[in-house]
């Protein structure tokens, strides 16, 4: 049971929490150093000084598009965060056509489109909550039924921070365009550089990314807005951006995103990550009678590198302590802290057991994970998950080998 | 750095007592509506002396309830009845010395434990008062102490009043509705012992 404390600890932290930020990637760092430093002109100035942070983000505008599959550089937006983005076309699509006043998402978006709805929900807007079922999957029909003449904004995610799962954007997009005159926005945020996009041929017309989901670092995101959707500014200032937002253009950053997508681009190593992924969440799942996996079994319909498993009748945060005191990162949907108690909206929208909720661990892999490490992470559970059954008072339940 | 401040590390990470205690005199579960949390104690008592002998926890829940029960069952140890019932009602502080004081979000794991021990301390001497069958009255249904008995320690202590009835065998210090009994038994007592009986 004292496995995992023998066992070598692999130098450092074993981070597995990359669905919530990513290590700066060296080649991404390099990239950005020059213009923290010797190369800090204004890319609006006019001098050839200027002229030249110009051309820098303009490459970097390349380079997000080439990894979105988007039609033109023109396409791409940059912002300072995913929250931004998704913000931004949510009240953008919604100032476009301010006749409409219906707005369809889904129960599991993250916070920045979920609150953002419930707001516009407070705020007179009509919002259409689609449901997923127990594995997290979507309904399209669903999406279909809900589309109506006043529709004005569809916002469904690619892949979901919480479960990995994916859902269909490409027929979504398809749907909504042949029953509405509605604008569809994809928040990617978890997805770029984690599985293909292609924007050109997807019906999508805003789609949200963030910089430090994929290797770049934090304060950095864009919007793609579809060459055509005349979407009003958020920021309104200075004409950067061509007008549509405002804001001298953070230069270090947006190299750093276009290095980072042009790193996600040619990235190879997803068997590897895939490999590792689907070894830790095998292995967990045949340990611990009590594990069960939150999210569709269908290892295609997930992201590579995401295993949220539930510890039925144990509490995720004294799970997660326990980790982190052996040196692994990870997250739970259950921790108490000043903002919240409540339980995962994801996971409750899944309709995963109160017990099984409590219990739930996500964990995140990346590029810079190893074999050792995950045997470490392992051996860890092996020697955390049994102390804390013994502790449980749901000990009848857990007799029972129960998972849900 | 722990995730949790030192003393709560701690005793989260090698809790004290965890378990059931073996045929528990009394037990009792309470669950969190915040936060989903659940803590179970068991009690092991001396039916003669109402001292609690052994006592352990199970929680799910996270390091601060595992804590704070861990420190719970270790400090009712050796209290009767009466005085754990009455550590209960101080937990708050008592906790809050040897801690410090919890963030907001944890305060209602202070609670739990409380009320946890209050309940299995109730059930104890709601059991006691099931399955009490002596012949001759129950004074103290709170903790089962009969007329009888409190008579004989009236006498072998010499006890002249009800809080040391009290002191002496926990009755009267529960819901004290028998408090005027006790006084009844010893004013008639002493009369009795002044007229010479």
């Amino acid at each position: 049971m004292e496995a995992g404390r023998e066992q070598m600890k692999p130098e450092g932290l074993v981070y597995l929490d990359n669905n919530a930020t990513t290590r700066v990637a060296a080649e991404v760092f390099e990239a950005m150093r020059p213009y923290l430093n010797e190369l800090y002109g204004n890319p609006s100035s006019a001098h050839a000084f200027g002229r030249g942070m110009r051309a820098s983000v303009s490459r970097a505008r390349e380079q997000v598009a080439a990894c979105l599959g988007a039609r033109s550089a023109d396409e791409i937006v940059f912002t300072s965060c995913g929250t931004e983005s998704d913000n931004w076309a949510l009240r953008g699509a919604l100032e476009l056509r301010p006749e409409k006043r219906h707005i369809i998402t889904t129960r599991v978006e993250h916070e920045a489109v979920r609150l953002m709805c419930e707001r516009l929900e407070r705020r007179g807007y009509e919002v259409t909550w689609l449901d997923v079922n127990e594995e997290g999957e979507l309904d399209l029909g669903a999406l279909r039924a809900a589309l109506r003449a006043d529709t004005c904004v569809v916002s469904i995610m690619l892949a979901n921070n919480e479960t990995g799962v994916l859902f269909p954007i490409e027929e979504a997009g398809r749907i909504v365009r042949e029953h509405a005159d509605a604008l569809f926005h994809v928040d990617g945020v978890q997805a770029v550089g984690k599985v293909p996009i292609n924007l050109a041929d997807w019906q999508v017309d805003l789609f949200s990314l963030s910089g430090h989901k994929l290797h770049a670092p934090k304060g950095v995101g864009a919007l793609y807005v579809r060459e055509g959707v005349r979407l009003p500014s958020f920021f309104i200032g200075g004409g950067q951006e061509k007008g549509r937002r405002a804001g001298t253009e953070a230069v270090p950053y947006i190299v750093a995103l276009g290095a980072a997508c042009e790193l996600a681009s040619h990235f190879d190593g997803f068997d590897t990550i895939r490999r590792l992924r689907d070894g830790l969440e095998d292995t967990i799942l045949e340990t611990f009678p009590n594990a069960r996996l939150n999210g569709t079994k269908d290892r295609a319909k997930r992201l590579p590198n995401t295993a949220n498993i539930s510890f039925s009748y144990l509490e995720g945060e004294s799970i997660l302590a326990n980790l982190d005191e052996a040196g692994v990162c990870v997250s739970t949907g259950s921790a108490c802290n000043a903002e919240s108690h409540v339980s995962s909206a994801v996971l409750r929208a899944m309709n995963v057991p109160y017990t099984a909720a409590q219990g739930s661990i996500r964990f995140s892999l990346g590029r810079y994970n190893t074999e050792a490490e995950i045997d470490y992470t392992l051996d860890a559970l092996r020697s955390i998950i049994p102390r804390l059954v013994e502790m449980s008072p749901y000990d009848e339940e857990l007799k029972g080998r129960n998972s849900g | 750095m722990s995730y949790y401040p030192g003393r709560i590390s701690k005793h989260f990470l090698a809790p004290q007592n965890v378990g059931d205690v073996e045929e528990a005199d009394a037990s009792a579960e309470t669950g969190s509506f915040v936060c989903g949390a659940v803590v179970r104690l068991s009690l092991k008592l001396d039916a003669e002396t109402q001292v609690i002998s052994d006592a352990r926890f199970r929680a799910a829940g996270c390091g601060y309830l595992i804590a704070y029960a861990s420190v719970v069952t270790e400090i009712i140890r050796g209290l009767t009845t009466a005085e754990a019932a009455a550590a209960a009602g101080l937990l708050q502080e008592t906790l809050r010395e040897y801690f410090g004081s919890p963030p907001r979000e944890k305060e209602h794991c202070v609670l739990l434990c409380a009320e946890a021990l209050r309940e299995a301390v109730a059930r104890y001497s709601q059991r006691v008062r099931d399955e009490w069958t002596g012949e001759e009255a129950l004074i103290c249904t709170c903790f089962g102490v009969s007329e009888k008995r409190i008579e004989q320690l009236i006498d072998d202590k010499s006890l002249h009043t009800v809080r040391e009835v009290t002191i002496a065998c926990n009755a009267g210090g529960g819901c004290q509705s028998c408090r005027p009994l006790i006084e009844e038994i010893l004013e008639e007592h002493w009369r009795e012992a002044e007229e010479g009986f």
